[in-house]
């Protein structure tokens, strides 16, 4: 696999960084990038489910009730 | 991940809380309708390194008699619905082509985003899927070709693109470069 370019502006890492996961992706066997996708999405699930507030904020900027 | 045939792929993933959501919800839709996931969600299966509130699902128009044992499946599974609890109300959302959004009960966040394939380019949607084979059971999408053409044609944001660019990454060399440029010009055109 080819190294990690930096970007020069933030919008260019992080495309960089897009193009350097897909990558790892397809090099890497599913359970192995799956387990660190898994630890990334269920984190930012329960800290939302735990958030009452931001639940309340969510509604709201979709326009649906509370 | 296999790529199978243009219809068919393989993902011998580890499941993510989002997924086990999505595979349970769309157990219930696909005894009622035919579906397709469509947006962040397929890049998400597919492996993109990011989360979402929101998944969007297209779903073939039903009659209202078939809505109405839709929902009440789903509130008999613990789901229940943001935009009102009258199955007589939400039902003509769908038809006005608004979207419906369902979570489990005391959640908001995931939800599933329904919405009814009233339009010409969504009925072409629904007629071009993907059956994704995942250890929870099988999801149907968008083809890739269709999903990476209207994330950069139509959408384009800073987040769109990088979904578009992490599908065409992982399915390089599983691509019809023939039906990708196609849509991508009908969309331009405005014909889709």
């Amino acid at each position: 696999m080819e190294k990690l370019k930096p970007g020069k502006t933030n919008a260019e890492d992080r495309m960089n960084m897009v193009r350097y996961w897909a990558a790892y992706v397809r090099a890497h066997p599913d359970k192995v990038w799956s387990r660190q996708q898994a630890m990334l999405i269920n984190a930012q699930l329960k800290s939302a489910r735990k958030d009452a507030q931001a639940a309340k904020a969510y509604l709201k900027r979709k326009g649906l009730a509370i | 991940m296999r790529f199978i045939d243009s219809s068919i792929i393989a993902v011998d993933k580890e499941l993510n809380d989002l997924d086990h959501f999505v595979l349970d919800f769309a157990a219930i839709l696909c005894k009622h309708t035919s579906y397709a996931l469509v947006s962040g969600y397929v890049a998400i299966l597919l492996g993109r390194a990011r989360g979402s509130e929101d998944v969007d699902v297209l779903i073939k128009s039903m009659s209202r008699k078939t809505f109405i044992s839709f929902y009440s499946e789903l509130l008999d599974n613990g789901y229940w619905c943001l935009n009102g609890d009258d199955s007589d109300e939400l039902y003509p959302y769908l038809t006005d082509g608004l979207s419906l959004r369902f979570a489990k009960k005391n959640e908001a966040i995931p939800n599933m985003e329904v919405k009814f394939a009233l339009k010409p380019f969504d009925s072409a949607t629904l007629a071009d899927t993907v059956a994704v084979k995942t250890s929870g059971g099988e999801l149907v999408i968008t083809s890739l070709e269709r999903q990476i053409a209207y994330k950069r044609v139509v959408l384009g944001s800073e987040k769109d693109m990088a979904d578009a660019e992490h599908l065409e990454d992982i399915a390089k060399g599983n691509l019809d470069a023939n039906k990708l440029r196609r849509i991508m010009k009908e969309l331009q055109d405005g014909k889709a």
